[in-house]
């Protein structure tokens, strides 16, 4: 079984204050820590555990700046044979159909029976690159998938609707699969771990060695342009209860008492 | 862009609400770009059509048994064939978890641009434009699409309400399936319900709900003490059940469970539009949370921006000696 898991470097933006940059087209990044975006953690996870089961071969591939090595050398610890990292400067701004594309080019060149990705990226949210890819490469896929059983030629997998409905489907191999986060328990990895693999070598590939051409790639090649990044208006929003936590909590305290939210 | 497509969700035999907000998206670009509104059913179920006929000029109907669920491939490969001769358009659906499944697929094999979750559409001098959201939602993003003569965009829930517009009756059009889906690489086996558990947060009327602010070994007695003191139920945001923190029936969102509660209370919870699509009604939502841009002070009723570990364990004293 050959495993391919597609892993995204993004930026931690939950709790760090944005400001947009001055070209309004992105935020300011510099300040920000970058790791793997966290439904891709499952994915990575999901290939370890199905080699443990079946046997095969993991590779993991990024397309990303050097900086994002950390993080496919935590994936090797995490379990996988082989990384490569992807970038040229050519390969900056591109949108969700150039990252495919560049995936999908290296991908054809070889062996893959399960193709894994997370469902959405942390940063973009646009929870489209999975389905790119596998279009490109002509093969089934499924999103926001929260089990699956590989055997024999095809894959068993069960995927979320809303409201607590799931749809239990099957695939044949080859396919791709984009997981949804809580499918597995992703391991801890110790700073030994790491250190283990810390010899194996993480090539970087450019667009000479992926083979295609540089009108594909990056901006020139992106369908989607971002014209304008903004902080959304901050309309009415809530009423901040001002002082020190305790303060605060008292008197949030009896402002439930007063609305009668105190059962 | 000459024509707008709207695809119909259905599920069960029935219309998904999100095809009536991306008719509503379409309608706003139909009548920005001047161009005819056509609705796409992919089903054999003709009471489904009728219903659509009452809100669109047109609706283009595909019967194929393989359409009792909306099977990607499927999907892709019939809307591939049947639009074909369609030159330049705009497809809308709605931002749905089945939509999710075949949307990207559907742009490369169209060779369209697209963008998902789109809260807001509108053409300015011929241009079409999409905004969206990026960055834990904090950051909005006004996208156009390049030299595009095909764009496929799906809509957010609850960004375009739908009112009935009372137009003529459109014409239904039945198509024949253009192509053979006996042997499809990827098949539906049946539906399956998520496990009910002991505790019914649909029903709840105070809801004690944690996010992953609470920390990676949170001490869940003391949420667990407030829900007790103010009478109410424990629920949490999705990464809590992925941790295996709490079961899955305490999730509240779209994935998880609708709740109507009349009082929420946030903790460490962002406000992710997934969760927040899971809170009906009007309740007295109450954010605690240390990040002053939270999107979930926006929604909220009252916050404390602070840390939660220190506000909870005083507001649960504090109600306590109110309640004597
Ligand atoms: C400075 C800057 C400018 C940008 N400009 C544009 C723009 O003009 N238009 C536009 O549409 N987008 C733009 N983007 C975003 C774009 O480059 C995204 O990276 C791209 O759309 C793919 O990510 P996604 O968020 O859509 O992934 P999703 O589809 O949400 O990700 C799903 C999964 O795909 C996999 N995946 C995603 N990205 C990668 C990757 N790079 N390597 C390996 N696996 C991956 C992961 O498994 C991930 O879980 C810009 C980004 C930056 C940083
Ligand atoms: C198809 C799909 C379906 C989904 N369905 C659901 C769903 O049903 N329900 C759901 O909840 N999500 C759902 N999600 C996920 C959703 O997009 C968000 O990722 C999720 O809601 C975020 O949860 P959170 O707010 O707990 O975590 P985060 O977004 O990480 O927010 C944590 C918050 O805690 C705050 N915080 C941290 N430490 C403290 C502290 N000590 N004191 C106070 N505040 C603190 C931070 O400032 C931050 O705002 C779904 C996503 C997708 C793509």
């Amino acid at each position: 079984m050959n495993i391919i898991v597609c892993m995204k470097w993004t930026p931690d933006t939950s709790e760090a204050d944005l400001t947009v940059s001055t070209t309004a087209k992105d935020i300011k990044k510099d300040d920000l820590d970058y790791d793997m975006n966290d439904w891709d953690r499952f994915a990575i996870e999901e290939a370890a555990q199905i080699k443990e089961k079946i046997g095969g071969k993991v590779t993991v591939i990024s397309l990303a700046p050097e900086e994002s090595e950390d993080m496919l050398r935590e994936c090797l610890a995490r379990g996988a044979d082989e990384a490569f990292q992807i970038w040229s400067d050519q390969m900056e701004d591109g949108d969700g159909f150039t990252t495919a594309s560049v995936l999908s080019e290296f991908i054809k060149g070889r062996p893959h029976d399960l193709i894994l990705t997370g469902t959405l990226a942390e940063d973009d949210g646009a929870g489209q690159l999975g389905g790119m890819l596998a279009a490109m490469l002509d093969i089934p896929s499924a999103t926001l998938v929260s089990r699956i059983e590989v055997n024999d030629q095809k894959v068993s997998f069960v995927r979320e609707l809303e409201g607590g409905l799931y749809e239990s489907m099957e695939m044949d191999l080859p396919c791709l699969i984009a997981v949804a986060t809580g499918l597995n328990e992703p391991r801890f990895v110790s700073i030994r771990a790491v250190r283990k693999v810390a010899s194996i070598e993480i090539p970087n590939l450019g667009i000479d060695d992926i083979g295609i051409d540089a009108g594909k790639v990056g901006r020139s090649g992106s369908r989607v342009e971002i014209e304008q990044v903004s902080l959304p208006p901050e309309g009415e929003g809530a009423e901040i209860i001002k002082g020190k936590a305790e303060e605060a909590a008292a008197r949030l305290a009896e402002i439930l008492k007063e609305k009668g939210a105190i059962g | 862009m000459k024509n707008i497509y709207v695809l119909a969700e259905h599920r069960k035999g029935l219309i998904r609400d999100t095809t009536w907000e991306a008719i509503a998206a379409g309608r706003k670009l139909s009548s920005e770009l001047g161009a005819e509104l056509t609705c796409i059913l992919l089903s054999a179920n003709a009471t489904m059509a009728e219903t659509l006929s009452t809100e669109a000029q047109r609706v283009m109907v595909v019967n194929d048994p393989i359409f009792e669920t909306m099977n990607s491939e499927a999907v892709i490969k019939t809307l591939k064939e049947i639009l074909k001769p369609s030159g330049s358009y705009v497809l809308l659906m709605g931002a749905s978890n089945a939509i999710l499944d075949f949307a990207p697929g559907l742009s490369v094999a169209l060779d369209a641009a697209l963008a998902t979750d789109c809260f807001s559409v509108e053409v300015k001098n011929g241009k079409l434009f999409a905004s969206r959201q990026m960055y834990s939602y904090k950051i909005n993003s006004l996208v156009s699409f390049k030299d595009s003569e095909r764009v496929v965009l799906t809509i957010r829930a609850g960004s375009f309400p739908f009112t009935s517009s009372n137009v003529a009756k459109g014409a239904v059009e039945n198509v024949a399936c253009p192509i053979d889906l006996t042997s499809l690489k990827k098949r539906f086996v049946k539906y399956v319900e998520a496990e009910k558990g002991d505790v019914d947060i649909a029903s709840a009327d105070i809801i004690i709900s944690v996010g992953r602010g609470i920390g990676d070994e949170p001490d869940l007695d003391m949420f667990q003490s407030l829900a007790d003191t103010m009478g109410g139920v424990l629920a949490c945001s999705r990464p809590i059940v992925d941790k295996n923190l709490l079961p899955k029936f305490h999730q509240v969102g779209t994935s998880g469970v609708e709740v109507k509660p009349k009082v929420y209370l946030a903790l460490g919870i962002s406000g992710a539009f997934q969760h927040l699509g899971g809170i009906k009604g009007s309740p007295l939502l109450v954010a605690v949370n240390k990040d002053p841009r939270a999107p979930i002070f926006r929604v909220a009723t009252y916050g404390i921006v602070g840390d939660l570990n220190e506000v909870v364990p005083v507001l649960d004293e504090k109600i306590k000696a109110l309640k004597g």
